[in-house]
């Protein structure tokens, strides 16, 4: 348990219409497994993981808020935006309303989020489209979905958080994306809200939080 | 001033007559208007401020709309006009002080100020306002209407566009004064909304609010420090999201840091002496207290990495165990050890310190190094720094002592740990019976009640605490109450220097070595634990019914008893050898006399004599000298409706009512109206009767004790929920198990008898075959000599055919007739024909 370190803290969101998968994708992340049937979230759930970025050679400690995606608490989710450095923006293949929705979820997320946020459209529930060769249940094709994504200059993968496919890729993505925004110095370090290098906090001077911070994973 | 004089002038008006106060107001009101001058409004709001004390009333019915006015237009603009309009407010809203009429006024103002989101809006943006008094002004109004209306206030401020920065941000204002409102204002915002703790979580809260507690000095900070704790108390509490994410900051480790603990402390290092020794005062225990709290929510609830949970245990039972943290501190750190502890007591060491008399607490003797389950019975059996104050009886000091216990049955939920502890109480195979180990628990445990006048109420306590503890080793345990029947104490009576108990040894570790006795009797066994309990018992008896004792003496006994009665009750639950064991002690005799004592005042020792009675009567299984046979007629003749009659009084006592799981120590004398003389000695003193896991076992067994009563000596047990169905399944259970275990035995002793015999074949084997080599071995041998014996045979022949054909040679030369065709052949047909 001790000696693992990270080199940086990405803050990210996860957002999109309610029952897509959010919760679930947080849950694959994080645990391993699948929530087969989650309450719907209430207001923002936290969960967190450390990933590393093979090309960086960086180990990232992910900060995930899960937030709910009814409309109810939809102005209780904007606060969250703000310090956030990335964000996956989440749609159910197999929900074209869900697909028709993320634009306005994206406008929000630009209206009141970093501007230098990293955005990922993530399709999320492929496993239920496998085997299903007429497409039947599929309501959203892949093509449509990665044509948008490249328009608003989002990233953009399919993932089932059932099967566990995809999902870690996704935040891998994002996380890389964001690396190299702080490596080109788009983020000026400390001043983004989301991003924070493991060095200790400076005001807090005790001598054991900061020892302590390299082994409380 | 200036705008004073000309307002005033303007308002008086040409004729210079008095004007009412309304007049005043509605004019100054009419001023507000965006259609003045800033100026103007400026005065007038200044005005209106002086007048909204007096004339709340009238002010907020004409001018309210118009301040939110100027509030909206003009105080982010004006820093003066703002200051002024957000006072005026303030007071208006204000339900602190007046009459009640005033406080309803101050409320419809609130709603009024409330009816939308906008100026709850404004009052977040103005958060935003560097300006000193703006920002003061507005948190002073922000903390006032969450006072009044507080729901409202969160659910606005969840939409407010910039609430959670500015709120964060000014929670590291440098100025004091406004960092200390902030950290007020926060309380109230974050109080039951999780979505609140969330954001403002998410937003660095806990960062800047440790960056303040740190600032103001840790624990030994201030009424800031307090509050900034309060709010992370807040942040925390009932939030698993926000624990969660705690979790993940480097924050946990500050706690333990803030106590002066080193949170990396090694199970085998001891704890520094300055967390063991500080200074303490009420602030700091206040303060304390929080950071305890905090911890103890931490440890309770699941998602903590091991680490953090071993880091945080070892804090708390360090500080409860071996520190000088005031008594209250001490009690909610055992309080707040997880009930599922699954922490080495016995194997951390520490070192426990007694203040040095005389000196004010100022100085500290180092004691002996101690386990912590050690420290931990010492300190339920004999109070803080080894009883010193025990004979006080503070409540304090026994909230600590129940904790301890509590801790104690928490630790020893596991049925192995029991077991262990209850092993340790038995004589060891090779000391031999003067070994007999005396663990200070045993030792409070059989200390008999002094015969002489003079009662020891510290050693009363003692022996009542060890009763608790012990109970909770056998309670649901037939294992440790069978192992428990073994032990046979060495008489502590014998041993003087044992007597006041005021000493400190290893609860299961190594005892005093037990000096030899020769003066006890050598031919009589020695008396085992529950002889000794059930004489203990008697002798209680007997000395509380003496005329001579005082109210409060006898009251003293009555506990001695009461304690000694719940023992009992537990362990003789379904336990029949045991009930064999205290009837064969005469303990029967000892419960029936106090049930017949009508003039009884106090009603729980008839009541629990009854209910022990009824356990005897239900578990007397096996066969002995008193049977059921025996005993029903008794019951009859005491009538069971008086036993049933006397056991229901006991629910109906506060001393019994009072209990729960969390509060066992009563105020003394509680149920006072039993005898009016009582008063207590000190001021707080406080004392225990029965504790939760007792009142928990009394109301889930005594309905089944009371039909048991009633049943003849040859039904079959009575034992509730348990209808003839279940008994029959039970029974035939029992059977199929029984039958089942008989067949392993046999299959086992078959198996062994195989084995065995297996093993003989092969032995003989063995050794025939030792034998057939050695047999092969001499036949060989016998073989060799005979080939060697041919050989020299041959030679033999050889020499005697070589010298035949000289002599034949010679012969023929001689002229003689030797036959040829012997000549010939002879090499071939020697070896056979000779």
């Amino acid at each position: 348990m001790s000696g693992i370190t990270w080199h940086y803290v990405l803050k990210f969101i996860i957002t999109g219409d309610a029952a897509v998968g959010k919760s679930s994708l947080l849950i694959r992340l994080t645990d391993q497994r699948f929530l087969a049937n989650p309450d719907p979230t209430l207001g923002v759930e936290f969960g967190s993981k450390l990933i590393t970025i093979p090309e960086e050679d960086k180990i990232v400690k992910l900060q995930c808020w899960d937030t709910a995606g009814t409309e109810s608490f939809r102005s209780i989710t904007r606060s969250y935006y703000r310090g956030a450095a990335g964000c996956l923006l989440v749609y159910d293949v197999t929900s074209r309303k869900s697909f028709t929705n993320t634009r306005s979820w994206l406008a929000d997320v630009r209206e009141h989020a970093d501007p230098h946020l990293t955005c990922i459209l993530v399709g999320n529930k492929v496993d239920l489209c496998e085997g299903d060769l007429n497409g039947r249940r599929r309501e959203v094709p892949t093509e449509e979905a990665e044509l948008w994504a490249k328009e608003e200059g989002l990233l953009f993968v399919e993932a089932s958080a059932k099967s566990g496919q995809n999902v870690e890729d996704a935040f891998v993505r994002a996380a890389s994306d964001i690396l190299s925004k702080i490596r080109r110095g788009v983020f000026d370090d400390d001043r983004s809200p989301g991003v924070k290098l493991s060095k200790p906090n400076g005001d807090l001077a005790l001598e054991q939080g900061r020892a302590k911070q390299a082994c409380c994973s | 001033m200036e705008f004073f004089s000309q307002t005033y002038v303007a308002l008086r008006g040409p004729t210079g007559a008095p004007q009412t106060a309304a007049d005043t107001i509605g004019k100054l009101s009419d001023r507000l208007s965006p259609a003045t001058l800033l100026a103007d409004r400026r005065a007038a709001v200044l005005a209106l401020k002086g007048l909204a004390r007096d004339c709340k009333h009238d002010v907020g019915d004409r001018a309210l709309p118009g301040l939110l006015e100027v509030l909206s237009n003009d105080a982010e603009v004006d820093a003066e006009i703002g200051k002024a309009v957000l006072e005026t407010l303030n007071i208006l809203c204000d339900v602190e002080e007046g009459l009640s009429t005033s406080k309803e006024v101050g409320f419809k103002h609130t709603d009024y100020v409330l009816a939308n989101e906008k100026t709850v809006h404004i009052l977040f943006a103005l958060l935003g306002d560097s300006n000193f008094y703006t920002r003061l002004a507005t948190l002073q109004y922000l903390s006032t209407l969450l006072q009044n209306r507080r729901q409202v206030v969160q659910s606005y401020f969840l939409k407010a566009p910039t609430g959670t920065g500015s709120v964060v941000s000014v929670l590291e204002d440098k100025r004091e004064v406004i960092r200390n409102e902030a950290i007020m204002m926060v309380q109230g915002l974050i109080s039951q909304s999780p979505d609140i703790q969330k954001v403002l979580a998410f937003e660095g809260a806990f960062e800047k609010l440790f960056n303040t507690v740190t600032q103001e000095g840790g624990v030994e900070g201030g009424a800031v420090a307090n509050a900034a704790l309060t709010c992370v108390d807040g942040l925390l509490r009932f939030n698993t999201s926000n624990q969660s994410y705690f979790r993940e900051t480097p924050l946990p480790p500050v706690l333990c840091s803030l106590l002066l603990f080193p949170p990396s402390l090694q199970n085998r290092d001891s704890a520094p002496q300055e967390f063991a020794l500080q200074f303490w005062d009420g602030q700091k225990q206040a303060n304390a207290t929080l950071v305890v709290g905090i911890i103890g929510m931490l440890i309770g609830t699941k998602g903590s990495s091991a680490q953090e949970a071993s880091a945080f245990t070892r804090c708390l039972v360090e500080m409860a165990l071996a520190s000088n943290a005031p008594t209250p501190l001490k009690t909610q750190a055992l309080r707040l050890l997880p009930s599922n502890l699954n922490f080495p007591l016995s194997e951390i060491v520490l070192t426990p310190y007694m203040p040095v008399p005389e000196t004010n607490g100022e100085e500290w003797d180092r004691l002996e190094p101690a386990s912590a389950l050690d420290a931990l019975t010492e300190l339920a059996l004999h109070g803080e720094y080894n009883g010193l104050e025990s004979a006080k009886r503070i409540k304090e000091g026994l909230e600590l002592r129940a904790a301890a216990v509590s801790v104690f049955e928490n630790f020893v939920r596991k049925d192995e740990i029991k077991l262990a502890i209850v092993q340790a109480m038995l004589p060891t195979e090779d000391t031999g019976p003067s070994g007999v180990p005396m663990t200070p628990l045993l030792h409070a445990l059989i200390t008999p009640p002094s015969s002489t006048s003079s009662l020891d109420s510290a050693s009363v306590t003692s022996t009542h605490l060890a009763a608790l503890l012990f109970s909770h080793l056998l309670r649901s345990s037939p294992r440790a109450k069978s192992l428990a029947r073994l032990i046979t104490p060495p008489p502590a009576s014998t041993h003087p220097e044992h007597g006041a108990g005021n000493f400190f040894v290893p609860a299961d570790g190594a005892p005093p070595p037990p000096p030899p006795h020769p003066e006890f009797d050598d031919d009589e066994p020695p008396q085992t634990l529950l002889h000794i309990l059930s004489e203990n018992l008697s002798l209680s008896f007997l000395s509380r019914s003496r005329a001579s004792t005082s109210d409060r003496e006898s009251r003293e006994w009555d506990r001695l008893v009461v304690g000694y009665l719940c023992l009992l009750s537990q362990w003789l639950w379904e336990d029949p050898e045991s009930v064999r064991d205290f009837l064969d002690a005469g303990g029967f005799g000892v419960l029936v006399e106090p049930i017949n004592q009508t003039s009884e005042v106090d009603s729980i020792v008839p009541a629990l004599c009854a209910f022990l009675l009824g356990i005897c009567y239900e578990f007397d299984r096996e066969p002995g000298e008193i049977t059921r046979t025996t005993i029903y007629p008794i019951l009859s003749r005491l009538s069971v409706d008086t036993l049933v009659g006397r056991m229901a009084r006991l629910r109906e006592d506060d001393r019994f009512k009072a209990v729960g799981p969390d509060s066992v120590v009563l105020p003394y004398p509680s149920a006072s109206y039993l005898q009016p003389s009582l008063k207590p000695e000190t001021e707080d003193e406080g004392e225990i009767w029965f504790d939760w896991a007792f009142v928990d076992f009394w109301k889930s067994n005594y309905y089944t004790i009371q039909r048991g009563l009633s049943t003849e000596p040859d039904q079959l047990s009575s034992a509730s929920g348990q209808n003839a169905e279940t008994v029959m399944l039970v029974a035939s259970l029992r059977d199929v198990i029984r039958n089942q275990s008989e067949e392993i035995e046999r299959l086992q002793r078959q198996l062994k008898d195989r084995s065995s015999s297996q093993e003989d074949e092969l032995i003989a084997l063995k050794k025939q075959v030792d034998t057939l080599s050695s047999e092969l071995q001499v036949s060989e041998e016998r073989r060799r000599d005979t080939e060697k014996e041919q050989e020299d045979l041959l030679v033999l022949l050889d020499e005697v055919t070589s010298k035949r054909k000289r002599d034949k040679a010679r012969l023929r030369e001689a002229g003689q007739e030797v036959s040829e065709d012997e000549g010939d052949d002879d090499d071939d047909d020697d070896g056979n024909s000779e």
